[in-house]
């Protein structure tokens, strides 16, 4: 989300004069900008302390016809006044007077300085020439390229080591784009497609991969996105002037208001800054700097100018700067990369006025260079600087990652925005396996339980990767279950219940009562890991199977009847009941997880008494269930993996029954399910009883069998490898 | 390394006499142990449990009781009705002094070790004074009808707690009066049968606890008369009951071979107010518990299924280590089979006879696991009665079959075995020299024309054979002065150049060079010797000590060699050292000079120097691992500790030739049914 933060003057109100205006080049430093004004002066200024470095003005008489541009590597100012007249001087020079001077035969309209790209002058005939050509031959006769067209725009960049000049021209309502590459000589000439009642205002453009992306800000408050393909094909004349479409990339209006703009500033990929007035119905028109989200559409930001502006806009180093009333101010801005949550505004603004300033260089590592519409130099300054604090910063922050300890790591991302913390943290636990990883990993968790903590922040999937790679214990991070109880993550907290061996009676409790009301149409949306399930619970039930089954154990149905003191009106009805899985697979799965959890009798039992009643029956019919199916099989073991042995179910159908116990009697709907449960239970004592006479004989037949196996004497092979 | 035929005997008819009593020393170091064939044994401790020394049986003395006193002097009396006091670095018993009182059913000492109380036939208690050489009658206490089964010292001394049939009675021991007379079947309905109090004692707060046959155990008020407590800890009869030296805890063996642990605690949790409790079942005996003991930290129960059980009490541990484990002894930590390795004979070692198998042969050949046809049975050659009442020392067979040696307590006998034909006779050779004795161990050498006797005070004596069948004493070997009198001779199998003997005294191994005199002493180690053997090629000493550590030491260099460095550096493998049973025997393999063989009671092991050894990661007994795996990947698994758990319990293994093993068991079934019937519990279900 982009934001304007505090604004400060940088120059108060001066001397004015009559020139062409102000106009705002960068220096030949970061926090340096160059002021060239009323046609007079140039003035060096360090932002940072409001105040100016040098001043350099002509004699009288003379005027300065282009802004004053700095030369990166020489750190040398280059000024054209009077039209042809060139003149170059450094910061220690004092009067211009005497500073070197070359006469031009042509009228020079801007001169562009790009880092690493020397600079390049461009002619009022659209003829372009490199300085150092120049200066070689000053008075060499400069082509006119263009024809009656008066320049309106023009901006130079880096491409492919080769500089590239762009700008745009108008004659007769009719707008044309120049795209000259000097060292090659190449020169292409397009036309802007027409619109309708409604001409160009304002230009900017930056290139990515080979491709000249060009803002236009027309006057019916909508920007049009011109792409121009970088030809390499320079051999090939273009004779006809090819027309260029554009697609409208966004529309200034604000529920009924209109902006109307004058200038205009790319930020980043998304974010455009629109300097102009607000005009609303029956209201006095407004000036305002607004920033633009151009993916959604979206104003993000605005800020009202009740001095009024010059109309221009210049942007350098995330600082805008504008003549507001009389004063030269600056704006400075973040802008941060935009996604929906953040355009919808449901992402939480965690934004913090320490963040420092390499985490979004960071994020800015793919993103193309941003071009502002009226200071082209700035682009390679930009680029460079950028490098420069990357680089920097590396040798800062990024190498020393590794070798800080995991400790210190923690504590210096613990306020670091959410996106970074996940990436941080995941680096953290890549790392070689130390003794204290473990520990490590823990106090991850911990940092981020404790920003989800109250809010909206919820790394699921990374915390669920977390549990399930390490192996981590209820007591290193004993927030975990409790955020994902918060958050209702089943997932994650059965993951936690099979994995952690010390989770307290009091959060399986939790764990288990969450599991219960939790909605079965809530739980079908859930990833929920089935594996304990999968291979027991059947969808469709089989009445006559079980039946046979019970028979097989010696005991009929017949026979449970009777013994069963209590009559039951209903036979078939209670066991079909009995057969079909009371609960959905995904609700079971957490069901197992619970059952498989440690725990001890005497702690969970206070806590379990507090289970509502109606879930208490849910869970036993359950346990139930899952007691009828183990014992449908001979080893009494559900298949899968993870399911519940039959001790488990035991053990916990016992402590239901104990916390339970007087509410079961009562309550009415329990009833069927305890006498069912008291028939069965009955059988099985009965059968096992009968097996125990089994036992006996086999086990004298073992004991025949082991004393014919024992000769007193054998002569036997044995290998020792 | 290959395959082995191995022959697996089970005939040897060993049947271990079962445990009668047991004491434990009172600093808690040494436990000392009675057998019902009169045999004392002592157990170290320290040295893991280790079966020390082995005092064998008499036939007219039996045991009933042991108790220490004075220090480490040991003491037993029995039905006999004398007093013995044993010899514990000679290994004999000394002679006995008559209690006159008819046969003693129990001794006590008391808690300073100055006097012993009996409790005889005829129901009188008498004092005995320990004075140094042995001990002196002091005077009777009151007499009273019936014979006197347990006695009891209250731990001031003052007062002796009798148990008798129907009652207990409590004697002042100043008076000699009795103060108290408790009848235990008075609260018992129209009581029929008589309650034996087969144990009691008297604790330091006036508290009798009586162990009785109706498998009560009691606790006693006995100034006022009254009954405290009574636990039922069984249906049939409790039989022995000890009491921890803290007096919060007692164990009580029953007839049904279940052991109980009774244990005071408080009523509430932090408060004042004690109650014994019975709280810890264990069955690990299938016949009666005769005896029990309280040390410290461990349980001990011996039962007349012989076994000797110690289970570590895990409340009273820190750290995991060999304490903690649950320890079941039945078979001597010593060699009761001496192999004939020429003529292929076994000669097995009973208590009062010898047995001369002959082992029998296959002419087939097979795959590992294989049972091969025998073309010829095992014979039993002759059995060989010893005379006399005294139990056998020791026995030997020589290499080439044609002597038997043995020893009793007071006489060594030498046999002349003469095979012809299916006939066997045996003649005894006359005139053999009268030794000090008793013989501790007997060797013969590699060529069977010499044989050494280790006797008392580390003297070994050498005899030259002669045939057609007699003997003349050569030389006497004695050990150095300095470790004189603790010595207790170890011969090692194996000599090599007809006379290279090494000798044990109880910790220090010393080496005897050809040349008949001392050659070297291997450094001190504060551990038991538990076998020891000599290479027949390298001359080097390999020597097992009961806390399991394994050393190799160069005879000719008088050092350990490179090989025991590296181990001791190393360390061996974790497992190897949690074993519970010390290494009994030592072998080798002529063919191969880097192969030693050795075995325990669950395990034989075949060491081959030339692997390396495994660490902790890896898996010690890996054998069932590498027969899964392929030829070729074998090779990176391969440790030097060869390890094959198939033979158990092993009393005996030795390689007859290169590839041939003899492996003695004595399955614990084959001689359980040889054991009196148990008290008969119905079974569930049977």
């Amino acid at each position: 989300m982009a934001a304007l933060c505090e604004s400060f003057t940088l120059r108060g109100p001066g001397p004015g004069g009559d020139g062409p205006g102000l106009c705002l080049e960068p220096g030949p430093g970061p926090d340096l900008v160059l002021l060239t004004e009323r046609g007079r002066a140039a003035t060096l200024f360090k932002i940072s302390d409001q105040k100016p470095l040098g001043c350099w003005s002509l004699k009288h008489g003379q005027i300065l016809t282009c802004p004053v541009v700095c030369n990166f590597e020489t750190h040398e100012y280059i000024a054209v006044h009077d039209d042809k007249v060139l003149r170059i001087w450094k910061s220690e020079d004092i009067s211009l007077d005497k500073a070197f001077k070359a006469t031009l035969s042509a009228d020079v309209y801007r001169i562009h300085s790009l880092p690493h790209g020397g600079l390049l002058v461009l002619f009022r005939g659209g003829g372009v020439r490199t300085l150092d050509e120049l200066l070689e031959a000053p008075q060499q006769e400069i082509e006119n390229v263009i024809s009656g067209e008066a320049i309106r725009w023009s901006g130079a960049f880096m491409e492919d080591q080769q500089p590239v000049l762009i700008f745009t021209t108008e004659k007769d309502e009719d707008f044309f784009v120049y795209v000259q590459k000097p060292k090659l000589n190449s020169l292409h000439k397009y036309k802007l497609e027409q619109q309708e009642s409604a001409k160009p205002l304002c230009f900017t453009a930056h290139i990515t991969n080979q491709t000249v992306t060009l803002l236009c800000l027309y006057s019916n408050d909508s920007v049009y996105q011109i792409l121009i393909p970088l030809q390499q094909d320079t051999e090939e004349e273009e004779e006809e002037k090819e027309i260029l479409s554009k697609s409208l990339l966004l529309n200034f209006s604000i529920s009924q208001a209109v902006l109307k703009g004058t200038s205009l500033v790319a930020l980043d990929k998304d974010h455009i800054a629109v300097l102009g007035s607000l005009n609303a119905p029956k209201k006095q028109p407004k000036e305002c700097l607004t920033i633009w989200n151009t993916k959604f559409q979206t104003l993000q930001t605005s800020k009202e100018l009740p001095l009024g502006t010059s109309g221009q806009l210049w942007c350098y180093e995330e600082k805008f700067f504008l003549i507001h009333g009389k004063v030269l101010t600056v704006i400075m801005y973040k802008c941060e990369t935009s996604s929906l949550a953040a355009a919808v505004g449901k992402l939480k603004c965690s934004q913090t006025p320490d963040v420092s300033s390499f985490m979004n260089w960071n994020t800015l590592e793919d993103e193309e260079l941003v071009v502002s519409f009226q200071s082209q130099e700035s682009v390679g300054l930009k680029a460079e600087s950028r490098m420069n604090l990357r680089s920097k910063k590396s040798i800062d922050a990024e190498l020393p990652f590794d070798s800080l300890s995991p400790g210190q790591v923690l504590a210096r991302f613990k306020d670091a925005p959410n996106y970074l913390l996940e990436t941080k943290f995941r680096r953290l636990m890549a790392r070689a396996p130390t003794p204290d990883l473990q520990a490590t990993v823990g106090g991850v968790v911990n940092v981020l339980t404790d920003r989800c903590k109250n809010s909206k922040y919820y790394p699921q999937d990374f915390l669920q990767e977390i549990v399930e790679t390490w192996d981590l214990s209820y007591s290193l991070c004993p927030d975990l279950m409790a955020v994902g109880l918060e958050k209702k993550d089943m997932h994650l907290l059965q993951t936690c219940l099979e994995r952690f061996p010390d989770i307290p009676e009091e959060i399986t409790y939790a764990c288990l009562k969450a599991f219960l009301s939790i909605s079965e149409a809530h739980l079908e949306n859930t990833d929920v890991n089935l594996d304990s399930v999968i291979c027991y619970i059947d969808v469709e039930s089989d009445k006559k199977e079980v039946k046979t089954e019970i028979v097989e154990n010696g005991f009929s149905a017949q026979m449970d009847q009777d013994m069963c003191g209590t009559k039951i009106p209903k036979e078939s009805q209670s066991w079909s009941d009995d057969e079909s899985c009371p609960v959905g697979p995904q609700k079971a799965a957490l069901l197992n997880a619970v059952l498989h959890s440690a725990y001890t009798e005497t702690f969970l039992l206070p806590h379990l008494k507090n289970l509502p009643a109606q879930e208490a029956v849910l869970f036993l019919r359950y346990l139930y269930y899952l007691y009828v199916k183990c014992s449908g099989k001979v080893n009494t073991t559900l298949p899968g993996i993870r399911s519940p042995t039959i001790n488990q179910i035991m053990d916990w159908m016992c402590l239901l029954l104990d916390a339970h116990f007087t509410v079961m009697v009562m309550l009415p709907e329990a009833k069927e399910l305890l006498s069912n449960l008291h028939r069965f239970v009955r059988a099985q004592v009965r059968f096992y009883s009968e097996l125990n006479k089994i036992e006996g004989s086999l086990r004298e037949l073992q004991r025949l069998n082991h004393l014919r196996e024992s000769h007193t004497y054998s002569i036997e092979v044995l290998e020792i490898i | 390394m290959g395959e082995f035929e191995v022959h697996r005997v089970r005939f040897f008819g060993l049947v271990p006499a079962g445990v009668r009593c047991l004491a434990c020393h009172p600093r808690g170091s040494r436990l000392a142990l009675a057998r019902t064939d009169g045999a004392v044994e002592v157990y170290n401790f320290a040295a893991n449990y280790f079966q020390e020394k082995v005092i064998p049986g008499h036939e007219l003395r039996t045991v009933e009781s042991l108790c220490w006193a004075a220090g480490d002097r040991l003491f037993g009396a029995g039905l006999s009705g004398d007093i013995t006091e044993y010899d514990l670095s000679g290994l004999s018993a000394a002679r006995g002094v008559d209690g006159g009182g008819g046969p003693i059913w129990s001794m006590v000492a008391n808690s300073t070790g100055t006097q012993l109380a009996i409790g005889c036939e005829d129901g009188s208690v008498k004092i005995f004074q320990v004075v140094p050489g042995g001990i002196q009658f002091e005077r009777n206490l009151d007499r009273r009808k019936g014979r006197v089964l347990c006695l009891s010292w209250h731990p001031s001394d003052t007062h002796i707690v009798a148990g008798s049939i129907d009652f207990f009675r409590v004697i002042d021991v100043t008076s000699g009066q009795t103060v108290q007379r408790i009848m235990v079947n008075h609260h018992v309905e129209k009581a029929k049968r008589e309650c034996v109090v087969w144990a009691i004692s008297l604790l330091s707060s006036g508290t009798v606890v009586s162990a009785d046959s109706f498998g009560r155990v009691q606790f006693w008020d006995w100034e006022q008369g009254t009954l405290a407590e009574s636990h039922t800890v069984s249906t049939s009869a409790a039989l022995s009951l000890a009491v921890s030296e803290k007096e919060d805890s007692i164990i009580v063996g029953t007839s049904t071979g279940a052991t109980y642990q009774l244990q005071l605690l408080p009523v509430t949790l932090g408060g004042q107010e004690k109650r014994w409790v019975r709280t810890k079942p264990f069955q690990f005996h299938s016949h009666d518990v005769r005896a029990v003991a309280h040390s410290p930290t461990a349980l001990i129960s011996g039962g007349l299924d012989a076994q000797l059980v110690i289970r570590p009490l895990m409340e009273k541990i820190q750290k995991k280590s060999y304490d903690a484990a649950l320890r079941k002894f039945t078979f001597p930590h010593r060699r009761l089979v001496s192999c004939a390795r020429k003529a292929r004979l076994l000669l097995f070692q009973f208590s009062q006879y010898l047995e001369l198998w002959r082992l029998g042969s296959t002419e087939e050949t097979g795959k590992d696991g294989e049972v091969l046809p025998l073309c010829q049975m095992p014979e039993h050659l002759v059995q060989l009665k010893s005379k006399g009442p005294e139990h056998i020392y020791c026995s030997c067979v020589s290499p080439c079959g044609t002597w038997v040696g043995y020893s009793t307590a007071s006489r060594f006998h030498l046999y002349r075995v003469h095979c012809d034909g299916d006939g066997v006779s045996l003649r005894k050779v006359p005139k053999v020299p009268k030794l000090l004795p008793p013989a501790y161990q007997l060797q013969f050498s590699a060529d069977s024309d010499s044989l050494f006797v280790a006797s008392a005070r580390g003297s070994v004596h050498v005899f030259q054979l002669l045939e057609p069948g007699g003997c003349k004493h050569l030389h006497t070997l004695r050990p150095p002065s300095g470790v004189e009198g603790r010595c207790l001779p170890f011969l090692p199998r194996g000599s090599a150049q007809g006379g290279c003997v090494a000798e044990v005294s109880a910790v220090v191994p010393s080496v005897h060079c050809p040349l008949l005199q001392h050659h070297c002493t291997v450094p001190t180690y504060n551990c038991a010797v538990s076998a020891l053997a000599i290479h027949p090629s390298t001359n080097n000493l390999v020597i097992a000590y009961s806390d399991q550590q394994l050393l190799e030491f160069s005879i000719p260099e008088k050092q350990y060699t490179s090989w025991s460095r590296a181990v001791q550096s190393r360390g061996l493998h974790r497992a190897w050292l949690e074993r519970d049973s010390p290494i009994t025997h030592i072998t080798f393999n002529p063919k191969n000079p880097s192969h030693i063989l050795l075995h325990d009671t669950y395990l034989l092991c075949v060491l081959d120097k030339s692997l390396p050894l495994p660490d902790d990661s890896t898996l010690l007994m890996n054998q069932s691992t590498l027969k899964q795996l392929p030829e070729t990947a074998r090779k990176r698994q391969l440790h030097a500790f060869k390890i094959c758990k198939k033979f158990q319990p092993l009393l005996f293994m030795d390689l007859l030739d290169e590839n041939c093993l003899v492996v003695v068991e004595r399955p614990i079934m084959d001689f359980k049914t040889q054991l009196p019937l148990p008290v008969q519990q119905k079974k569930f279900g049977t």
